[in-house]
């Protein structure tokens, strides 16, 4: 078997899926709320067989991929109902399909019938999984670091849920900044225990630009080098026919 | 190679930042003008491997899967509707908001608009009317020889007629106030539209609880910051390029890819 070929294969390969998880966060560099996505990768090992035993043969498999979760910069807006999280906490949403989903993105909005809504629609939840409504009198509307939404004119209106997630890198991501627990699996999601709510201010993405663009680098001298070794190998195939030829 | 693709995406998203950004600084030093924020938003996810699949029929799963995304969209703009500055201009019909609210505009095509821009002046009949020339509800109408309008915190405009010592109660000016100001549409010429986003009108009088009050001889300045616009124009300028950056990476390595013999 042409070992050589296919294990330089299986490095192109997941070089190429490493430039679109690469190509996505860089273009997510201006998102908020957004987190960076890495690829593991990691060697399968093929057993040697026949006579040949030695150390066996290492391809490169794409194992998974994971939700880089260091904080973003927080950044000041002073919109009263932009909020950014600061701490490993999750706000939790009502998608407009009726799904729980969990995020970070805090620019929230008020839909026509009041309720705290995302950018893309979905109502953001209290710490009891309920709506958060707002009624139409109240005025300035004050967000305390636990969540607590409050105006001068009407008290307490109600309080935005944060939670830790101990599972979430077992989570889907769906878009729209949004992560849901797998098919079939309850989530893990707690109260959040160390984790502050800051009003007037929003998380950027945590994509370090630096980085991601070194990465592209790195990306695509690893290409190159993968391709080089096919020509290697097929040279040097070549290079041994013509001499069974000429023998 | 889905790349190039989540690339153009990111490049597009920095094109309309730049376009918003440079609509801010453009508006700087107009009257009551709002200034927007792009936001953006990941777009869906390729899932190449569930989380959560059986790796085993001993109830073993995949702890992570593999979650490629294909991009970012521009979710929507964001008008913060943060307070702008009071600038003095001693003309007796302008007006500015101080708190929450927006002046309700008769629009000669029937609708009502609204306007954070009090910059306000007598048209020939004597009603008071927007820079455009519509209407401000209620119409006020200010009598002839008339020497000095007077508007109060409350939005109450009386005149003093000649000579006479007392003033005479003209009318109330009304603020509207929306659940999500945000939501409203932008028509260009400082007016806003009501929409189904920002719900229907609430009609107040200046100085209600949670409504903002009137100062006359006064003009509310944009609230664009220019330092931070300049900023994030070198920061939107940066993630283009380096999503340019991406679109040459993928290029090269197609390129490579092509030389396999």
């Amino acid at each position: 078997m042409d070992n050589t070929t296919y294990v330089a294969l299986s490095l192109a390969r997941a070089m190429q899926r490493d430039l679109d998880v690469t190509a996505n966060n860089i273009a997510n560099a201006n998102t908020a709320g957004f987190k960076a996505e890495r690829i593991i990768f990691s060697s399968y090992l093929h057993p040697d067989i026949g006579q040949d035993v030695g150390e066996g043969t290492n391809f490169v498999v794409d194992q998974g991929s994971y939700l880089d979760k260091t904080q973003g910069a927080m950044t000041r807006t002073d919109n009263p109902l932009d909020v950014a999280v600061k701490g490993d906490a999750f706000l939790s949403y009502r998608t407009p399909d009726g799904q729980v989903a969990y995020g970070r993105d805090g620019q929230l909005s008020l839909d026509r019938d009041g309720y705290l809504v995302t950018l893309s629609g979905a109502r953001v939840l209290d710490d009891g999984g309920a709506d958060i409504s707002i009624p139409p009198g109240a005025g300035n509307i004050k967000i305390g670091v636990d969540g607590t939404i409050a105006s001068d004119e009407t008290g307490l209106l109600g309080k935005i849920g944060m939670f830790d997630l101990p599972d979430v890198q077992s989570y889907l991501r769906i878009g729209n900044s949004m992560l849901v627990p797998p098919e079939g699996r309850e989530s893990l999601a707690r109260p959040a225990v160390a984790s502050e709510l800051q009003q007037g201010s929003i998380e950027l993405s945590n994509v370090a630009p630096i980085s991601e663009v070194t990465r592209l680098m790195m990306i695509q001298k690893a290409y190159d080098r993968a391709v080089k070794m096919m020509t290697n190998e097929d040279d040097l195939r070549k290079d041994f026919l013509r001499r069974l030829g000429t023998a | 190679m889905k790349a190039l693709g989540i690339a153009a995406t990111g490049m597009m998203a920095q094109q309309t930042n730049v376009d918003v950004i440079s609509n801010n600084i453009a508006n700087a030093s107009t009257t009551g003008f709002k200034s927007a924020r792009a936001s953006f938003q990941d777009l869906l996810y390729e899932n190449l491997a569930r989380e959560g699949a059986p790796t085993s029929d001993q109830g073993t799963y995949l702890p992570v899967g593999i979650d490629v995304g294909l991009g970012v969209r521009t979710a929507g703009t964001v008008r913060l509707n943060a307070q702008g500055g009071l600038a003095q201009t001693e003309n007796q019909t302008d007006i500015a908001i101080e708190g929450r609210g927006y002046f309700v505009v008769n629009h000669p095509d029937g609708n009502t608009v609204y306007t954070r821009d009090g910059s306000f002046r007598l048209n020939a009949e004597g009603q008071i009317v927007t820079q455009q020339g519509y209407e401000v509800n209620p119409g006020v109408v200010v009598p002839e020889d008339t020497t000095r309008v007077e508007i109060g915190e409350t939005g109450i405009v009386s005149a003093y007629i000649g000579s006479e010592p007392v003033p005479v109660e003209l009318g109330q000016l009304t603020l509207a106030t929306f659940i999500n100001d945000a939501g409203m549409r932008p028509l260009g010429n400082n007016l806003l539209a009501a929409t189904v986003a920002s719900g229907d009108a609430t009609l107040n009088n200046p100085g209600d609880p949670a409504v903002g009050i009137l100062r006359q001889g006064y003009l509310e300045s944009s609230n664009v910051n220019i330092i931070q616009q300049i900023t994030d124009l070198i920061a939107a300028q940066r993630a283009y390029e380096m999503n340019s950056k991406s679109i040459e990476t993928a290029d090269q390595m197609m390129s490579t890819a092509n030389q396999i013999r």
